[in-house]
């Protein structure tokens, strides 16, 4: 056992004068980086496969149904159910909603919330993992579900899925750092009502509500991209954005600075008592 | 370097009513100086602690870190303060390195004074035997050394404990307040709170022991203990008085 000074030099008054100022870009980082190691389980990683793969399975029982080959537009239309939609939700879900929960159960609350921007870094942080994480799962199912379908010239629909898919993950990863902060306890049963309450429910009603939607942008943008809108049945007009494909992509990542900035204002008030932690 | 005045902590408690965890605490450490928070549990030390590691907001009060308010100015006391709880909260799967690396990242350090400073903490808390080893691996009073090392790792001149040997046997206790000695030497202000009164008797240059929320007793070992025969002797004393000032032959009371 040492008793040797855990100073870098010889003991002096002034030699603690000037502790590190830490910027909020390095600690992010410092904290993504950490979560990535986290999400390198082989537990997470078997899930991660899970959800690429689920994916292209369905499109391959759906063509089994239809020998002479699957309509182009039915196909998007699946993929895009499947992948921006279902595969993101779910790799948000478990990547973005624990994150002040799992550091309470850890323990590790207290060690990061004692660091000069340690909230911050924590939520942005795993908010940059999650998209990271969801996004590449999500691209590389998306890349399966295409190849899986059989459709012609597969590449410009990966391209778009994978357009859809970060916007996806940047939209709705930050509406999910809501619930994380607000409720952490209960993040996961709050954040599927979140889902269902305004991408599934508000997306889908027309009128401004559904303007605060990812679900109404990537709609829009598949619509736009597909060069679906003349052809769209004057009922599901309603349901899509007029507004350029830059404009709704635009309005997915103003919507995710706006909420990151709350949910970064709210974990930066919060205060757990110390039974909170489990 | 840390100074608490008149500190009160409200919490509302779930049936509606105010629980008053800290109520009017005062005390100070100074660079070099060892202080130690004694109380029984649900006395107000680890809310006192928060309070100073900017976990929790207070009622009222003044809470200071190397001059810096903690509310006023979190940024500047959570630069300047180490902090180390009962529970290390230290991830299984890395090592202490990587640990170290995580937090002192969290700091801002650079890559070269960051590995310079690890491999100083891996020398100074005699980590050199486990340093590269999964966490998960390690003993309790291993996992606390790692969990000092890293509220170390920025070189704060003040650290707060809180409870750390409580997960500990008596050679890991003994371990980790040797560590603190040696700390103490290279001038920074610790304060560390217990209720395993016999381990820091003759360690703490100052005690400092609350009750219901408010200091019942605080000084120098001499005035603490006074004609009692130990510190236990004399906490009890003291925290039997029940009211502020009322632990005649206990050290100072309080204001």
């Amino acid at each position: 056992m040492s008793t040797a000074s855990a100073g870098s030099s010889a003991a002096s008054p002034d030699r603690f004068a000037a502790p590190p100022q830490p910027g909020t870009l390095g600690s992010t980082l410092a904290v993504a980086g950490f979560q990535i190691g986290r999400l390198l389980s082989r537990q997470r990683l078997l899930l991660a496969g899970l959800g690429a793969i689920f994916p292209a399975a369905v499109m391959l029982a759906v063509r089994r149904t239809a020998p002479a080959g699957l309509d182009r537009d039915l196909a998007v239309t699946m993929i895009f159910a499947l992948v921006p939609e279902a595969v993101c939700m779910l790799g948000l879900l478990v990547t973005m909603c624990p994150a002040v929960a799992d550091e309470l159960e850890r323990g590790t609350w207290v060690h990061v919330a004692v660091r000069p921007r340690g909230r911050r870094s924590l939520l942005l942080g795993t908010y940059l993992a999650a998209v990271a994480w969801t996004s590449t799962v999500a691209i590389l199912a998306a890349a399966l579900a295409v190849l899986a379908a059989g459709v012609a010239r597969p590449l410009p629909l990966v391209v778009l899925f994978a357009g859809l898919v970060v916007l996806s993950t940047l939209g709705r990863a930050a509406l999910f750092a809501v619930p994380a902060v607000v409720l952490p306890k209960r993040a996961l049963v709050a954040s599927v009502a979140v889902a269902l309450t305004v991408e599934y429910l508000a997306g889908f009603i027309p009128a401004v509500v559904n303007q605060l939607t990812v679900s109404l942008r990537l709609r829009s943008l598949l619509v736009e991209w597909m060069g679906w809108r003349r052809q769209l049945p004057v009922e599901m007009r309603l349901l899509v954005d007029p507004a350029p494909a830059w404009v709704q992509a635009a309005a997915v990542v103003v919507l995710a600075v706006v909420l990151l900035v709350a949910a970064v204002k709210i974990l930066e008030s919060r205060q757990f008592p110390p039974s909170v932690e489990i | 370097m840390i100074d608490v005045i008149d500190l009160v902590k409200h919490y509302r408690a779930s049936d509606g009513s105010v629980v008053r965890a800290v109520d009017g605490v005062s005390l100070a450490v100074a660079a070099g100086e060892m202080v130690g928070l004694l109380g029984a549990n649900g006395a107000g030390k680890t809310t006192t602690l928060r309070v100073l590691a900017t976990l929790l907001k207070p009622t009222s009060g003044t809470a200071r870190v190397a001059g810096c308010d903690v509310q006023a100015d979190p940024l500047g006391a959570r630069r300047h303060l180490g902090f180390v709880s009962a529970t290390t909260g230290v991830p299984d799967r890395l090592s202490a390195r990587e640990i170290m690396r995580s937090y002192g990242r969290l700091h801002g350090m650079e890559e070269r004074p960051l590995v310079r400073r690890i491999d100083e903490l891996v020398r100074a808390l005699g980590l050199a035997a486990f340093a590269d080893r999964p966490a998960g691996r390690l003993s309790s009073g291993q996992r606390q050394r790692v969990s000092l090392a890293r509220a170390l790792v920025h070189d704060p001149p003040a650290l707060v404990l809180d409870e750390p040997t409580n997960a500990l046997d008596v050679v890991g206790a003994r371990d980790l307040l040797h560590l603190l000695d040696g700390l103490r030497g290279d001038g920074r202000a610790i304060l560390l709170s217990t209720h395993r009164l016999h381990e820091i008797e003759r360690r703490c240059d100052r005690f400092v022991i609350i009750h219901g929320g408010r200091v019942v007793a605080q000084g120098t070992p001499a005035e603490v203990l006074g004609p009692h025969g130990s510190l236990e002797e004399a906490f009890f004393a003291a925290i039997g008085s029940g009211e502020r000032g009322a632990c005649a032959g206990a050290g100072e009371a309080s204001p």
